[in-house]
């Protein structure tokens, strides 16, 4: 990248800084050079610039706002972000091309709602060397599965012990609530085993054939497992 | 104090416009000339009769395949998709209510435009047609006004898309169940372009 230095003002601030007075003159042809060559090749090489910037800033902007998960569309619930427009048909565009580009087939409204968490109910980011509870009840669904997964394509080795529970399959309070232990270690109970050694993990909760799809902000942090961490191995 | 010159902050403002109308024009563009989307996936899958299926719930010592291309499935729902392309004909698929929830939901390049859960069958069945608004047309004056078919009839926004059928299996025990009850779906072309007598299969309620 070229910068422009006028004849007038041959002495930019950080020459100024370092070489104080004697060495202008030098630095004062060197800025005439420039400035002779730049206007040589001006409206070029500004045309040139200006795409040239504006083709890698456009490429490199859409390509690191559609690489990961979705950007908008988003619902903070507690913990936990609700996605019920990212199979809607009137989803936004960066959604769209998210989904394109992952090869996704996200829940329709009237199937289900996508909830995802990284962090816990204090917002610290789901580590795999801690453990969580997850705990409390949901919000009205006909079926639903909480499942953890670690970031990126799973390990290919051995099959995990268990990804998920199911609403059926969960055991229960006397109150019909339930707590999911997530941890590295075995817990009695239901215990959710860590996919992986370390690193992030995030947690999906797909509530199917429900109606608050259609109505997401009448959800509140009540309503939604709570995700409590219990300790950390250091 | 001017350090740079006006023309050089003037080309780098251009740019940066630009860069904004590159951005936006790479996001639309992204869902249409991605080669890794659903749509252009599924589209193997058009010249079968049945779901194929694209995540098989784990049973036992049967892990789930791994071409399975969604990005994080959910480990405890099977999965199959049916491709269509209205240019051949009006897509059918039925489906029967089992104990397993079930759900149908019809997509295409925008996102889904409907989807349904077996709560709505009727009579065990359910039964979609998803047409062009062409050919809703036609299926509208072709209808037998004694007989009035009953299909649940959808109108298209593009001509190729797909249904992904989608069945829950709440216990492990389930889980081959979940799986054939995907196969189980049947997704068909209706064939409705011919003279009279070729469109009275179509009429019928389907299912075999």
């Amino acid at each position: 990248m070229r910068l422009a230095i006028p004849g007038s003002s041959g002495r930019s601030s950080a020459a100024g800084e370092t070489q104080p007075a004697p060495g202008t003159g030098s630095l004062g042809g060197a800025g005439r050079l420039v400035v002779r060559v730049w206007r040589k090749s001006s409206v070029a090489g500004l045309a040139v610039y200006a795409l040239a910037l504006g083709g890698v800033l456009g490429l490199a902007s859409a390509d690191w706002a559609t690489s990961g998960g979705y950007p908008f569309g988003g619902v903070q619930v507690g913990a936990w972000t609700a996605w019920p427009r990212a199979g809607a048909a009137n989803s936004d565009p960066y959604t769209r091309a998210v989904n394109a580009r992952r090869g996704e087939i996200p829940l329709a409204v009237g199937e289900g709602l996508l909830l995802t968490a990284a962090v816990d109910d204090q917002g610290q980011a789901l580590d795999a060397t801690c453990s969580y509870r997850i705990g409390g009840g949901t919000p009205p669904a006909r079926a639903w599965t909480l499942t953890v997964a670690g970031r990126g394509p799973r390990d290919a080795g051995q099959p995990p012990l268990r990804e998920g529970f199911t609403s059926t399959e969960v055991l229960r309070a006397a109150d019909g609530r339930f707590t999911v232990v997530l941890a590295p270690e075995v817990q009695p109970g239901n215990w959710l085993p860590i996919p992986r050694a370390s690193g992030p993990v995030r947690l999906a909760l797909r509530l199917y054939d429900t109606p608050v799809a259609a109505s997401v902000g009448s959800l509140d942090r009540d309503s939604v497992p709570a995700i409590t961490r219990l300790g950390c191995a250091s | 104090m001017c350090l740079v010159s006006p023309r050089f902050v003037y080309a780098t403002l251009i740019g940066l416009v630009l860069a904004g109308i590159v951005h936006i024009a790479a996001v639309l563009a992204i869902p249409a000339l991605s080669e890794k989307d659903a749509v252009s996936r599924a589209r193997t899958s058009e010249s079968l009769d049945h779901p194929q299926p694209i995540y098989t719930v784990a049973t036992g010592d049967d892990p789930s395949p791994p071409e399975a291309w969604l990005p994080i499935p959910d480990p405890a729902v099977a999965v199959g998709v049916c491709a269509y392309d209205l240019a051949d004909g009006p897509m059918r698929v039925s489906a029967r209510t089992g104990p397993l929830s079930l759900s149908l939901a019809a997509h295409a390049r925008r996102g889904a435009f409907y989807a349904v859960t077996d709560q709505a069958a009727v009579r065990g069945a359910l039964d979609l047609v998803i047409l062009t608004r062409a050919q809703y047309d036609e299926a509208l004056a072709d209808d037998d006004e004694n007989d009035p078919s009953r299909d649940v009839r959808i109108v298209a926004p593009d001509d190729r898309g797909f249904v992904v059928v989608r069945v829950i299996a709440g216990l492990p025990s389930q889980r081959p169940a979940a799986n054939a009850a995907v196969q189980a779906v049947s997704c068909t072309t209706d064939t409705a372009a011919d003279d009279p007598p070729g469109k009275e299969p179509g009429g019928k309620p389907a299912g075999r």
